[in-house]
């Protein structure tokens, strides 16, 4: 591998793992509130890339109940993104009201819960097959105005081509940990789910409605899901409503890395393993995963409680 | 309140719960221990007694899993051809039926699918599975019991030889595939280099891309780089880079559709100039809403055109364009001709012997033989079979993909 190609997976390795952080970031807010890990986060990510090409006034193919249909209106790439990230966002919400807070009233096993967000994941991933079909879809050509195709980060000889959507995805989701991490740390909102998460028993006991929070927080997770599967869907397309499974289990390996529960840890952990993959040699693509938990695997053995963990976990 | 809203959860997880069997495991209902056979001494007791009423053709083809995109073009082609031919008599007089088990995208799947229909449904032959990689897993389910199996799309080779029920509609990759270089020659005398892509995890994909670099050295062309990949890769610039640096004219790729519109859109946008050619994976409008207008100019073999000449495929290519609102897709008329070779062996046999005074082993095995005789006129023009179950077919052709400026509509055209 020349200096070119390395420099080249670097720069993609970077951009996937920055979706693979904002991705990451869902789960470990959730995890920290609620101590539970939410398993319709994959499907969540592929609603919200549903959600934004409807939104753009893409047209859904012929094998769903919504045969040919499209929206009436046609938002801009960006509006979408928004739009559709916050439908995702809501459709969080629901799923916390329907699935979760039933059994948090009832105090049941955390396990129970999880079990609880498989079955959303199932019903929303059949009920997008059943609604538009299992085709591809793919945002409009113009979905980055008139950028061009490629980047070319080289020289004319040697030329380092990068695709611009990955430039403008690790730009966006910089953007967004930035903003995340601003709204914990620093905002009177982010300040009180930081006190949930330490312990809701007192923060309730200091005034905070934390039913209030943790819908805040499955919003924001939800979001965060829809906004990382637009990005994604913009590079390599919607493949269809299984899209998300496999990302849902990346993140899972990504927030283990990094920690669970912590925030930098989401983020590291998600550069992490997308570097790792980014320099696993094409040929071996089939071998990504398994490298990516081997890494797991020897962290688990090595520091159980992750990158950024620590023994007594800190959340948030 | 709070009670109602458990039940509702539980209700939901319930389903839930279901769903997952549905839509991971592949058929909806896997056929008891009892009829779960694989042995002749329980097949018997399972098989026994005529059809009565219409006859039923089991359909065990992709409908969920990232194979359903080709499965789904198979279910309407099917569903077409089961329309026409009960509109017209059926089986002198008796309709046929038939019984759809989805096979999902893999081996286990398509086992299940196989089984369910042959114990349960006890149809009178199958047609599928939709991936070579599994028909070589669930053929053999097929040839133990005695079951006709017809594969609607399996290509790779050795597929007929899997047993004396296997027969197949889809010419093999051998004979279609290298039409296209061909025509990728007419189109560029001067290509020279060549770069050939494959999904490395797919048996069919690796059977075509063997044909592929042989057809390139046939042609005395020079082979570059061959470049592989995994049909659930999303991201494929390494590979794009390492061939593109090597200045090739032509780019071959064996995949299936989501992987090799991805591929193909990678290229163009890190700049490769030349022409591409697909495989027959690529070989659905599916990959149009992938690489958009970037799938613009990329060859494809096809064994079968919308433009053929015949009655049966403007019947054909009329039902589906009403329903559809688009062109027919090879899939939808190899599945077609798939029925229609089941109906009218049937027709032929009903003939000589009543179909409902034969035992069901027995109605068969005198299928089977008969299908392998006779001739038909389908929308893939005529084809007829080999004594071991191989297609021959006359016409092949050749399409190009030519998209819309903006990238929203696109077509396969025929060149000649």
């Amino acid at each position: 591998m020349n200096i070119y190609l390395l420099l080249q997976q670097l720069l993609n390795g970077l951009s996937i793992g920055s979706v693979y952080a904002i991705f990451a970031l869902g789960y470990t807010l959730v995890y920290s509130i609620l101590g539970i890990i939410n398993l319709a986060h994959g499907a969540i990510f592929t609603l919200g890339a549903y959600f934004t090409y409807a939104l753009m006034g893409g047209n859904f193919g012929f094998n769903g109940l919504l045969a040919n249909a499209s929206l009436p209106i046609k938002l801009p790439f960006a509006i979408s993104l928004i739009l559709g990230s916050t439908l995702a966002g809501l459709v969080g919400v629901v799923m916390e009201r329907i699935a979760f807070k039933p059994l948090r009233r009832q105090g049941s096993d955390p396990l129970l819960t999880v079990v609880s967000s498989l079955g959303v994941a199932v019903v929303i991933v059949n009920l997008i097959q059943y609604l538009v079909g299992a085709e591809s879809y793919t945002y409009p050509a113009n979905t980055y105005g008139n950028l061009a195709p490629a980047i070319n980060f080289g020289s004319s000889e040697n030329p380092i081509p990068i695709r611009s959507v990955q430039v403008v995805i690790f730009t966006v989701s910089a953007v967004i940990v930035v903003i995340l991490t601003y709204f914990i740390n620093r905002t009177k909102y982010g300040k009180a789910m930081q006190a949930i998460a330490e312990d809701p028993t007192t923060a309730s006991l200091l005034g905070i409605n934390s039913d209030r929070f943790i819908i805040l927080t499955f919003f924001i997770s939800s979001f965060l899901a829809g906004l990382a599967g637009t990005l994604v869907a913009s590079s390599v397309s919607i493949a269809g409503p299984y899209f998300g499974i496999a990302f849902g289990l990346r993140g899972l390996a990504v927030i283990v890395l990094g920690g669970l529960g912590s925030i930098p840890g989401a983020v590291l952990g998600g550069l992490v393993i997308g570097l790792v993959e980014a320099f696993v040699p094409a040929e071996y693509s089939g071998y990504k995963d398994a490298v990516a938990y081997g890494i797991l695997f020897i962290m688990l053995l090595v520091r159980p409680q992750g990158l950024l963990g620590r023994r007594f976990i800190q959340k948030v | 309140m709070n009670n109602a809203i458990a039940q509702t959860t539980a209700l939901l997880s319930t389903c839930a719960l279901l769903l997952t069997a549905c839509g991971g495991g592949g058929s909806t209902v896997t056929s008891s221990p009892s009829s779960t056979t694989n042995n002749t001494a329980t097949d018997t007791a399972t098989t026994t007694g005529t059809v009565s009423g219409a006859i039923p053709i089991g359909i065990a083809v992709a409908q969920t899993s990232n194979v359903a995109l080709l499965g789904q073009e198979q279910v309407a082609g099917a569903k077409l051809a089961e329309k026409y031919f009960n509109s017209k008599g059926g089986v002198n007089g008796t309709p046929i039926k038939l019984v759809f088990q989805d096979t999902s995208g893999d081996e286990a799947g398509a086992i299940n699918a196989f089984q369910t229909l042959i114990n349960k449904d006890k149809v009178i032959g199958i047609v599928g599975p939709t991936l070579s990689q599994q028909a070589f897993s669930a053929d053999p389910v097929g040839e133990r019991a005695k079951v006709p199996i017809i594969g609607p799309s399996n290509t790779a080779k050795n597929i007929p030889e899997i047993g004396d029920y296997i027969a197949r509609v889809s010419a093999p990759v051998s004979v279609v595939a290298p039409n296209s270089v061909k025509a990728a020659l007419k189109q560029n005398p001067q290509l020279k280099k060549v770069a050939v892509f494959y999904a490395q995890n797919d048996a069919f994909s690796k059977s075509e891309t063997e044909i592929f670099q042989q057809t390139v050295k046939e042609q005395g062309l020079e082979l570059v780089t061959v470049q592989k990949f995994q049909t659930s890769d999303t991201d494929f610039q390494s590979q794009a880079t390492n061939a593109i640096n090597l200045k090739p004219d032509l780019v071959i790729i064996s995949g299936l559709a989501a992987d090799g519109g991805n591929l193909v859109r990678q290229l163009r946008e890190l700049g490769y100039k030349g022409l591409i050619v697909g495989g027959n994976g690529l070989n659905t409008s599916n990959i149009l809403p992938v690489c958009k207008a970037l799938c613009d100019g990329v060859l494809i073999a096809q064994a079968y055109s919308p433009e053929h000449p015949g009655e049966i495929n403007t019947a054909f290519r009329k039902a589906y364009t009403d329903e559809y609102k688009k062109e027919p897709p090879q899939f939808s008329a190899q599945a077609f001709a798939a029925v229609q070779v089941y109906v009218e062996a049937l027709q032929a046999l009903d003939k000589k012997s009543k179909l409902n005074k034969l035992q069901l082993p027995e109605l068969r095995t005198q299928l089977n033989k008969q299908i392998l005789v006779g001739t038909y006129n389908t929308p893939l023009g005529e084809i007829g079979f080999t004594p071991i179950g191989e297609v021959v077919q006359k016409d092949f052709y050749v399409a190009q993909i030519k998209m819309s400026k903006d990238g929203s509509q696109g077509k396969f055209t025929f060149i000649k």
